[in-house]
């Protein structure tokens, strides 16, 4: 700062790295009005006791004067190895198209962990000629056996380089064979298994392979420059209780799992044993088959050779049947559904059916329920079975039913009925009444009146079958209290008649069957609200409908009809 | 002792210092010498001793000379070169014991870095003042011990102590590269010295591996490396190319040859152009060959560490490819997470592969990642003699690249980052170390200096005889791979 004051310089601004500074060649400028340059020191970035160091001094210096090419700092050489490289790095490798990827390990990568030495070398050689031509150990398995000896010996001393424990002892080792450990290892174990002790005393039962030195938590960790990679420390967490709980639940959950898993394993492994046994019986068989076949050839017997086949004719019939319900189930509606819309088919089918089923149950429990009131009269109101009114003289009674039309007949043709959809409540009414119908088709059941002149002259009208209206929805008693009290009789227009007027009784008798037809389909619709629940939606529309009445509903036409028509 | 307070070690205390003439007898670890390198002697300090049959071997670091340069002079060679009739005891060498290092203190060592030789050779950067005139040619013997006198200021017991350690030492060679001894060993040093501790620093100050090969090549390590110290006593150790494995014994690694079947770092390849390839390794996935990698490198890299795991680095593996598959021929790493914005942290061409200008592209590359990631990065610090060098190169071309493009007539040190993905400060240094940051009239200027412009222009020739080496952006397909809070947490 002084020497700029001295020199009647000013200060150099002061350089942002946001300034734009101009660019230009050495010859634009004119050499060296500076002494303000190259004053500021820059750090190498090189640790500093090494900064001094000859060669990189050199080689800074000469980078300065602009010889950036002589700058070299020497290096130890490096030159070809004679090793057979060709032979210990085979020409198999093909790059792919597109970029590798990979995440196999080397673990992953290069078998068996153990690396025989010449020292095994010699062992097995001798072992070998020991053992004869018959069933030599290959270095494979001999590998793995040491493998075997080297892993276990490190489960089993964990701490060996801490507490020196002594050489694991063979018994311990044969405990530590399960059946994850390969047959060749079991085999040749017992046969390597001094080499391998002998080779593990010398070593100060160290492992047999060099590996490297890890955190022993002991205090000379700290200091011993042989040991590296050490764990870095986790970031403690702030415990709470809530964390605690967390964490020990994560691990019970985890448990579980692992146990689950461990057991699914175990299943599966059983299931392989299972198979293998199997597979082992069958091959049996197959041999004793070919040995009979074989002697059958021999002593010339000849039969239908029933018995070199016989199990497996049979299996086969065993188990298509546990897989047959299943498929035809599947196929008949297909058989049923000639084409196209197949599904809409099968579905009308199973509503049919389970309908029919219904209708089924309730017919027999009325035949029932007659049979137990043989010889009884029921006297109780809305009687289960009908009295028998046999006594009656039946050719008497004209059945109401005559004049009695189904509504709009031309459209609703039972064809037709399939492609309707089901869930339109018009359609499952109109339906059902039909059906209704024709539950009722015995005379006998309809209901009927008759015409009798009794004492006096006076004339009579009988009438039988005729169901209370509004018997299910409400009881019988209190349906009594409101006999007089419709409100729809203020809706319709009160007309001045002869109450006995053959006509107005034959209109009232028809419109009492026909509510009374109505009460019976609305009883199916309740024994059939347990299955379909569309149809019990509508079901129950339609019976809101009965309720207030309402003589804009379709049935209401039909009775319309029928007492004009009559 | 100024300089070695600049050491931040606050010893303090100064120096015990002992000068005089030793023989070879009395030639003790830690004593400077004058040896013969290269037909001229250089003031060595003695770091190891082996005992042989034909007397002791050492191993010696040349005082402000990279320890790489650091050998194993037998006795005979030093002798030979200027004496060879000398008597055993009348010898060249001259020990001069001037400012031994006393580093008999482990706890000097802190926990945190294994390089903490730094702080403990002083002795190399305050050699200047402690040198004593050498009178080449002179003969004559003195006892070290004569001259030691009671310049040491430190209780006369601990000193003692320090001598006895430094003796046995003499004796069991062994131990100094870590050797395990016998039990009845152990307790007689325990007896005879009261320290189990043997200079534990003294052990990394030298080479433990005498000689490496891998692939085609037998290589020469530079530096200690913590190779499961078995290893030491081989002449030749084996490493896997593919795998990095390492065996001390050649029919083991034959066998692991014969049954090993990686071929490539095992990880995603994510650039790939005409000549290489490279490779993203995740350290906690791959944790077995990344440790390989770093005990590899290790041998080349002075500061580099082992302290800690490899979990919270990714490894961005350079490979050449031929028939027999992709071969490894440098790498960088990189934190997953820096907190203070490295984009690298440790970077090697391996030698076999060294001067040809790999290093370059390794460098290049790490800017093409901090490109993507839209953040300016800068190699952690410190950097090797080596590193430096290689990088203000790169930084120099890849500013004068930028600056000479036609139409540019001004730029800031902020564009300049942005565009080369380089921090403000690296840029800002660069053009200052070159010379071509200018106060010119009461304005700064960027001066594209006569050297440089004919710099660049050499090596655009170059590349048009031996075509471009360079990396090509469009070729690397890599996101930036995204770690979860958890697995920073609990995994890295």
């Amino acid at each position: 700062m002084t020497r700029y004051g001295g020199l009647g310089r000013t200060r150099p601004k002061k350089l942002t790295s946001k300034a734009s500074i101009p660019i230009v060649r050495e010859e634009e400028i004119d050499a060296l009005d500076e002494d303000v340059q190259n004053h500021q020191q820059i750090e190498t970035g090189v640790e500093k006791a090494e900064e001094s160091e000859f060669h990189l001094q050199v080689a800074i210096n000469l980078t300065a004067q602009g010889k950036v090419n002589d700058a070299h700092i020497p290096t130890p050489e490096t030159i070809l190895s004679n090793l057979r490289y060709d032979e210990l790095y085979p020409p198999l490798f093909s790059q792919p198209a597109t970029y590798i990827r990979s995440s196999a390990t080397v673990e992953d990568c290069c078998g068996c962990p153990y690396n025989m030495t010449e020292e095994d070398d010699v062992f097995l050689k001798i072992l070998n000629q020991k053992r004869g031509a018959s069933s030599p150990c290959s270095e494979d398995n001999f590998e793995a056996t040491m493998n075997f000896f080297e892993e276990t010996a490190k489960a089993k001393q964990p701490f060996a380089a801490v507490d020196n424990p002594p050489v694991l002892s063979f018994e311990e080792m044969e405990e530590a064979m399960d059946s994850t450990v390969e047959e060749a290892v079991k085999h040749f174990a017992k046969h390597i298994y001094p080499h391998w002790k002998s080779r593990r005393t010398a070593e100060g039962n160290n492992s047999l392979e060099p590996s490297l030195k890890f955190e022993t938590g002991q205090d000379t960790d700290d200091s011993d420059p042989y040991v590296c990679f050490r764990r870095r420390e986790v970031r403690q967490i702030r415990k709470t209780r809530g964390r605690d709980a967390q964490s020990a639940e994560k691990l019970r959950r985890l448990r579980k799992e692992l146990e689950d898993a461990r057991q699914m394993v175990a299943l599966v492994r059983q299931r392989e044993v299972a198979r293998k046994e199997m597979l082992s019986m069958e091959r049996t068989l197959f041999l004793q088959r070919a040995e009979v076949k074989e002697m059958k050839r021999k002593l010339n017997i000849k039969d239908d050779d029933e018995d070199l086949i016989n199990q497996k004719p049979k299996k086969k019939l065993e188990i298509p049947p546990g897989q047959r319900p299943s498929v035809p189930q599947l196929r008949l509606p297909l058989k049923g559904g000639i084409n196209g819309a197949e599904d809409l088919q099968l579905l009308e089918d199973v509503q049919a059916e389970k309908e029919n089923e219904i209708l089924r149950d309730i017919k027999a429990n009325i035949t029932k329920h007659i049979k137990w009131n043989e010889g009884y009269v029921d006297h109780t109101r809305a009687p289960l079975s009908p009295p028998p009114e046999r006594t009656f003289d039946a050719a008497a009674f004209r059945p109401a039913f005559t004049a009695q039309l189904p509504t709009p007949p031309s459209s609703e043709s039972s064809g037709d009925m399939d492609t309707i959809d089901v869930t339109s409540p018009l359609f499952s009414r109109d339906k059902l009444a039909s059906r209704a119908m024709e539950m009722h088709d015995e005379p006998h059941r309809m209901p009927s009146f008759r015409r009798r002149v009794g004492r006096g002259g006076r004339l009579m009208i009988d009438r039988r079958n005729f169901a209370a209206r509004c018997k299910l929805e409400m009881d019988p008693v209190k349906a009594d209290r409101f006999k007089f009290d419709q409100e729809d009789s203020d809706e319709e227009p009160v007309h001045e008649i002869d109450g006995y007027s053959i006509q107005i009784m034959q209109h009232r008798a028809i419109t009492m069957a026909k509510a009374r037809e109505q009460a019976a389909v609305a009883a199916q619709a309740h024994a059939q609200a347990q299955a379909q629940a569309v149809q019990a939606q509508a079901q129950q529309r339609r019976l809101q409908g009965d309720q207030s009445g309402n003589p804009g509903a379709p049935p209401a036409p039909s009775v319309v009809t029928a007492s004009s028509e009559a | 002792m100024g300089v070695r307070d600049s050491h931040g070690e606050a010893t303090g205390t100064p120096d015990p210092v002992e000068k005089g003439f030793a023989t070879l007898n009395t030639v003790r670890i830690g004593v400077k010498a004058m040896v013969q390198k290269d037909g001229e002697l250089r003031k060595a300090e003695i770091l190891s001793i082996r005992q042989r049959k034909d007397g002791p071997s050492f191993y010696v670091h040349y005082v402000d000379f990279n320890k790489r340069l650091d050998a194993r002079e037998v006795r005979e060679e030093k002798t030979g070169a200027a004496n060879k009739a000398a008597p055993s005891k009348n010898v060249q060498k001259r020990p001069r014991a001037d400012s031994r290092e006393v580093s008999g203190t482990p706890d000097a060592l802190g926990g945190k870095n294994v390089n903490v030789d730094k702080s403990h050779r002083p002795s190399k950067a305050g050699g200047k003042e402690n040198i004593e005139v050498q009178t080449p040619g002179d003969a004559s013997l003195f006892p070290s011990e004569a001259a030691s006198a009671a310049e040491t200021p430190k209780g006369d017991s601990e000193d003692v102590d320090m001598t006895d350690a430094q003796e046995l030492k003499e004796d069991e060679v062994k131990t100094a590269s870590g050797e395990v001894i016998s039990r009845g060993e152990e307790i007689e040093r325990l007896r005879t010295s009261g320290s189990m501790t043997q200079n534990p620093t003294e052990i990394h100050r030298v080479r433990n591996l005498t000689r490496l090969q891998m692939g085609k090549y037998d290589i020469e390590p530079w530096y200690f490396s913590p190779y499961p110290d078995a290893f030491s006593d081989v002449d030749l150790v084996y490493i896997d190319e593919f795998c990095l494995s390492y065996f001390d014994n050649q029919r083991a690694f034959e066998r692991h040859r014969a049954k090993c079947t990686l071929v490539h770092p095992p990880g995603n390849e994510i650039y790939r152009d005409d000549n290489i390839s490279f490779f993203e390794v995740d350290g906690r996935r791959q944790r077995t060959w990344c440790r390989n990698l770093c005990l590899l490198s290790k041998l080349f890299l002075d500061h580099k560490t082992l302290y800690y795991d490899v979990d919270p680095f990714m490894f961005y593996c350079m490979c050449t490819r031929d028939e027999t598959g992709c071969h490894l021929v440098g790498y960088f790493s990189k934190e997953k997470d820096s907190a203070e914005g490295y984009n690298l942290a440790c970077i090697l061409t391996l030698p076999q592969y060294q001067r040809r200008g790999f290093g370059r592209l390794l460098i290049s590359f790490s800017y093409e990642l901090s490109k993507r990631e839209n953040k300016l990065g800068s190699p952690e610090k410190p950097l090797s003699d080596l590193g430096l060098l290689g990088y203000r190169q790169y930084w120099r071309e890849t500013l004068v690249e930028l600056l000479i493009e036609p139409g540019r007539e001004a730029m800031s040190e902020n564009e300049l980052a942005v565009l080369t993905a380089m921090t403000e400060k690296d840029v800002h240094e660069t053009l200052v170390v070159f010379n071509m940051l200018r106060y010119h009239k009461g304005n700064w200027v960027i001066v594209l200096t006569d050297y440089a412009v004919s710099e660049h222009n050499k090596r655009l020739e170059k590349e048009k005889v031996k075509g471009a080496r360079r990396i090509d952006p469009a070729r690397l397909q890599w996101k930036p791979p995204v770690f979860t809070a958890s697995s920073r947490t609990w995994n890295w």
